[in-house]
């Protein structure tokens, strides 16, 4: 079933629309780069309205970039129609054809493709089965639950096999559950026929989970590409640490740098971190980077911080204890908090961090 | 996309397709020239011998006469040798030959002519207004011997516009070519491309190019720019006099009907009345209602021989033709528009809002006054403005019921047809246009976008009462007596056909019928068959259109919008002038055939189509058109598999009206008839014109029954709508 899937290369992609209220212009991509290698599955993730929807409907054909080329395979795809180009989308509305049963709407594209009869039949069973719905086939989309009809729209992408899967926000309009369901069953799908994907998601835990590796957008541009855990753990800057997980930023002053470490001053203490590949300097203003999990609380006066302990919040196997000090709000994480002293409410404690966990950025 | 290479390509290909195409046009020019030439010369030949006793001056007048497109000069006596004496035709001849024989080519033709030898002059030479070829050539006596010189003027005015007719195919040529050409090589979907180039044709050629040849002759005299024809209308008194009277009917009508409209459209929605379907059926009826109908039966009620006037009230010197039948039956006809249009209005006011001021105590008739009036307002002025417009429009009613009174439409029609003035007619439809346009753009852009902003919401399900009982009566009563008035109408026409002799012989009898259809069979075949033809390519045109208008952008979309509304707005006599005035010249003959009339009713109906498949549109979801492209469907499977079915509604409501207006058409459609394509509703116009109203009652009463059938079909196809639920976005 599976054919070569191809690579998808944009080079210098811009797009600039016409304010439809006013005479002014909105530049919804900003000069992006990024080769993306056959059968990887990459994320778009940003916050909304930093051009990840318009990203993708070029790749896909629906806009014309303004600048720059999209080559798939081989070939340069910049400026053809989507009927004409070897995507297939899924959309967040799902647009499944209202006039048409699940079997119809399956078979659609191999309709268009003039596969036999017979042979329609089978592999729309087949995939139907793939996707769980094989019992539904004879239903209209509009008596299918969401889930369903996301199945639905997924089995009429790659029941064509297309040489890249788009995916636009597929899981938005499903409850939590449901949404992490299909994520695993998409993950699987996609890498049981080996196709290229594009997925765009503005969740990071849908990108951390699902990525071979995540692209961070912000305002129309790139700003950091990676694996997700190369993102998580080494984010290039304050935003990108902010928006892939929780984090606390802590002033300090950077005292020197080796080649494995680097020697920070908070207030009047001295911290040894690892050294991520980052551009900070000698002398200059940083902040420490720490995540929930890369702190503890301990007794006050014996971590690196005092502060008060506002509220703990109790998820089973952790506790997530929000701790007031002069830097703010902190956020520490206990893991198997039934070993572990819990402070009460209102304890004035000690924050100690993890310098191997941590990372400095530059303060910007 | 704007390759070097594919540039390059392209003007090297075109440059060659432009140097062909000249290539083969002036080819076909220089032989149509020789032709002419050896034809021309033929005739010199042909006439080159005089007996010498001949009266020169008959002989000369006679050859003139002969032949159409010749005249001729004589000179008698051998240049060189003796004094020539002129003969010419006519005065004109004389003056051409004194103007020009000093010039170098007669010098030359004379000479050549001494020589035994024919000469053509080299250069233009103009006269009586045309251009012509001029031919020196001897002129021999019985003995063969030169006598004299014959200077032969033939007028090759023809073959200049042959010529035009020609160049404007050689550009037409390399204009589409290269426009193909620069679709399918440099855009992006050349399909697309094609569809909207397409339309942009269809609407350039039918709806753009027409009126501009209205307008343009208005501006012409005798071939050149004038103001003569303005100033002819805005000072002749009977023109003016159309013009006021198309006003003032207008005025009427709109006022009344709104008040009618107003009056059910306020019992429907803000009284508890029993029947209210019944009613609001009764009050929709007249919309659908062929032409001619209503007039007809307000005749055989009112007319000269009418059934109450005459029979029942004996009265011998009423009349019904003129201002106060007309306004009558406008208003039954059209009083359903402002119903239609105010009922909507009243609805959709949040009948709390009435509550709220009830509480306050005040009157029911001052909340009326106070709340329900003011809100309803825009509605209300929305709707008269919509009568107005329809009223100055309506050609039918006036054409057999005005009698002496002038109104536009009909006087643009008598110009046209009655009296050949071409340019008066389309100046008096053009005239039309402005108070009709006028109006449609206010009631457009002003009190639609007006009645936006005072209308809350949906519609309240609970009424309050806010008439007290008398009023109520009052209200009842007078909406039996129109229903009642309007059932009778009617039935008239009903009854009208099945009676031997309307106003002396009321015998039951099936002649009408017979007669009628065996006369009408023809126009009825034809009317039928045109608006079977015209119905679906109006209809996926519309769909289409729709489709490129929502979906895509391209430059000139807002143009092309307003372009497909046009002919909802002018009125039919105007389309049909200028239809009448573009299409019965090159390049586009098509005046008398079957096409011209189709087309018309395609463009005529084509905005209502465009309306609801715009509509409709809005409410699907892109996504849905986007996913079947993006597995690989073209712009014309996506129209076909997706976008037409999502449309049916829509589709097949544009396509019963389509089929509907086209068969019940009259003002555009009267100029476009010929004797092989006929068209029922004038038929029907010339029986009451010929006083045969059984027969013209049969012709309506068979144009109801279709009218009703198709309707009923309609309903019952978009009633059949299971699996298609949309997707709102
Ligand atoms: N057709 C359009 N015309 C004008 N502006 C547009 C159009 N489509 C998108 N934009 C603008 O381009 C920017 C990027 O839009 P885009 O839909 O790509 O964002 P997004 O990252 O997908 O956001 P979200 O997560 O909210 O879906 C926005 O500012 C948006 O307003
Ligand atoms: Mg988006």
């Amino acid at each position: 079933m599976i054919k070569t899937s191809a690579s998808v290369k944009l080079e210098n992609i811009t797009k600039v629309f016409k304010d439809p209220a006013g005479k002014g212009e909105v530049t919804a991509v900003n000069n992006v780069n990024y080769d993306i290698k056959p059968g990887e599955l990459i994320t778009l993730l940003g916050p909304s309205g930093c051009g990840k929807t318009t990203t993708l409907r070029m790749i896909a054909g629906f806009e014309v970039p303004t600048g720059g080329k999209i080559i798939i395979g081989n070939e340069d795809v910049t400026q053809l129609p989507p009927n004409k180009r070897d995507t297939a989308t899924v959309f967040q509305s799902y647009g499944l054809f209202p006039h048409m049963t699940v079997f119809e709407n399956v078979a659609y594209g191999l309709k268009l493709r003039k596969v036999s009869k017979s042979e329609i039949e089978e592999r729309v069973i087949k995939t139907l089965d793939m996707v769980g719905l094989k019992h539904l086939a004879h239903r209209s989309p509009s008596r299918l639950s969401g889930g369903q009809q996301q199945r639905v729209a997924l089995a009429r992408s790659i029941i064509v096999e297309p040489s890249v899967l788009l995916l636009d926000e597929p899981l938005s309009n499903l409850d939590a559950l449901l949404r992490e369901q299909m994520r695993v069953e998409i993950r699987r799908i996609q890498k049981s026929l080996g196709i290229t994907a594009v997925y765009v998601t503005h969740d990071r835990v849908e990108a951390m989970s699902l990525s071979d590796r995540v692209v961070l957008m912000n305002a129309g541009k790139i700003i950091q590409t990676g694996t997700p855990s190369e993102i998580y753990e080494s984010p290039d800057s304050k935003f990108v640490a902010g928006f892939i997980g929780k984090v606390a930023f802590l002033d300090a002053e950077v005292k020197e740098i080796s080649d494995d470490f680097v020697t920070v001053k908070l207030q009047d203490k001295i911290l040894k971190t690892h050294k991520f590949s980052s551009d900070v300097k000698t002398g200059e203003p940083a902040v420490i980077m720490c995540r929930p999990e890369s702190m503890k609380v301990v007794e006050e006066n014996k971590g690196h911080i005092n502060g008060t302990v506002k509220t703990n919040v109790y998820l089973g196997n952790s506790v997530e204890s929000f701790i007031d000090t002069e830097h703010g709000e902190i956020l520490v994480q206990i893991d198997n908090p039934s070993q572990k002293k819990i402070y009460t409410e209102g304890a004035k404690v000690g924050i100690e961090i993890v310098p191997e966990l941590s990372k400095v950025l530059r303060n910007n | 996309m704007f390759s070097k290479k594919k540039v390059y390509i392209y003007i090297f290909v075109l440059l060659i397709v432009v140097f062909l195409d000249f290539w083969i046009f002036s080819n076909i020019k220089s032989t149509f020239v020789k032709i002419t030439n050896d034809n021309n010369k033929n005739i010199v030949t042909l006439i080159d011998t005089v007996h010498s006793e001949t009266d020169y001056n008959k002989w000369v007048k006679d050859i003139s006469a002969k032949y159409e497109n010749l005249s001729i000069i004589y000179l008698n006596g051998v240049p060189g040798f003796d004094d020539l004496v002129t003969y010419a035709g006519s005065e004109e001849s004389l003056e051409f030959y004194q103007e020009n024989s000093e010039s170098k080519d007669f010098q030359n033709g004379l000479e050549y002519a001494s020589y035994s030898e024919i000469y053509k002059s080299q250069n233009k030479f103009i006269y009586d207004g045309k251009n012509i070829d001029l031919y020196f050539s001897p002129v021999y006596d019985e003995n063969e011997d030169i006598i004299g010189v014959g200077i032969y003027l033939f007028d090759n005015s023809e073959n200049e516009s042959f010529f035009n007719l020609l160049n404007i195919f050689a550009v037409g040529i390399i204009i589409i070519f290269a426009v193909i050409m620069y679709i399918s090589k440099f855009t992006r979907d050349p399909v697309m491309s094609y569809i909207i180039l397409g339309l942009f044709i269809i609407v350039g050629i039918f709806v753009v190019y027409p009126l501009y040849e209205a307008v343009r002759l208005t501006f012409i005299k005798n071939g050149v720019f004038s103001l003569e024809i303005w100033k002819t209308i805005l000072t002749t008194n009977q023109y003016m006099e159309a013009f006021w009277g198309s006003m003032k009917l207008g005025l009427m009508t709109a006022t009344i009907s709104t008040l009618v409209g107003f009056l059910f459209a306020f019992t429907l929605s803000r009284t508890t009345v029993k029947g209210k379907k019944f009613i609001s059926t009764m009050a929709t009826l007249p919309v659908i209602s062929p032409p001619f109908s209503l007039t007809l039966s307000i005749i055989l009620l009112f007319g000269n021989n009418g059934l109450i006037t005459k029979q029942l009230l004996g009265m011998s010197n009423f009349s019904i033709y003129g201002l106060g039948g007309l306004t009558l039956v406008q208003t039954m006809g059209m009083f359903p528009i402002a119903y239609l249009t105010m009922v909507g209005v009243l609805q959709s006011i949040d009948s709390t809002l009435e509550d709220a001021s009830l509480d306050l105590n005040a009157s029911k008739s001052r909340t009326f006054f106070k709340v329900t009036l003011p809100l309803a307002a825009p509605g209300i002025l929305s709707a008269w403005l919509l009568v107005f417009t329809n009223s100055l429009a309506d050609f039918a009613n006036p054409l057999i019921l005005s009698g002496s009174y002038k109104v536009l439409s009909v006087e643009a029609y008598i110009e046209v047809t009655g009296m050949g003035r071409l340019g008066n007619g389309a100046a008096l439809s053009l005239l039309l246009l402005l108070p009709t346009v006028t109006a449609f753009l206010i009631q457009r852009f002003w009190v639609s976008k007006k009645s936006f902003v005072t209308v809350t919401g949906k519609p309240s399900g609970r009424i309050t009462e806010l008439v007290s009982k008398p009023v109520k009566i009052t209200l009842n009563t007078l909406i039996i007596l129109i229903i009642v008035f309007l059932i009778g109408l009617y039935g008239t026409i009903i009854a009208g056909s099945f009676v031997k002799n309307w106003g002396i012989d009321y015998t039951f009898t099936l002649d009408n019928f017979r007669e009628a259809l065996q006369r009408g069979k023809e126009a009825i075949g034809d009317t039928v068959t045109l608006a079977t033809v015209a119905t679906p390519i109006a209809g996926i045109l519309a769909m289409l259109t729709a489709l490129v208008v929502v979906r895509k952008k391209f430059p000139g979309k807002r143009l092309m919008e307003i372009l497909v509304m046009v002919p909802f707005a002018i009125p039919g006599t105007l389309i049909g002038i200028s239809y009448i005035l573009a299409f019965n010249k090159p390049p586009i003959l098509i005046v008398g055939t079957a096409f011209i009339i189709v087309i018309n009713y395609v463009i005529r109906e084509l905005p209502v189509g465009v309306e609801s498949g715009v509509a409709a549109l809005r409410q699907i979801d892109p996504s849905i058109e986007e996913a079947a492209s993006d597995l690989g469907a073209d712009v014309p499977t996506v129209f076909r598999t997706i976008v037409l079915p999502l449309l049916r509604p829509a589709f097949i409501s544009s396509l019963s009206y389509t089929f509907v207006r086209s068969m019940t058409a009259v003002s555009a459609v009267i100029f476009l008839i010929s004797a092989k394509w006929y068209h029922i509703t004038v038929l029907i116009y010339n029986f009451s014109e010929n006083l045969r109203f059984g027969y013209a009652s049969v012709l309506a009463t068979t144009l109801i029954v279709i009218v009703l059938l198709a309707f009923g079909l309609m309903r019952l196809l978009v009633r059949d709508n299971k699996n298609l639920e949309k997707t709102i976005n």
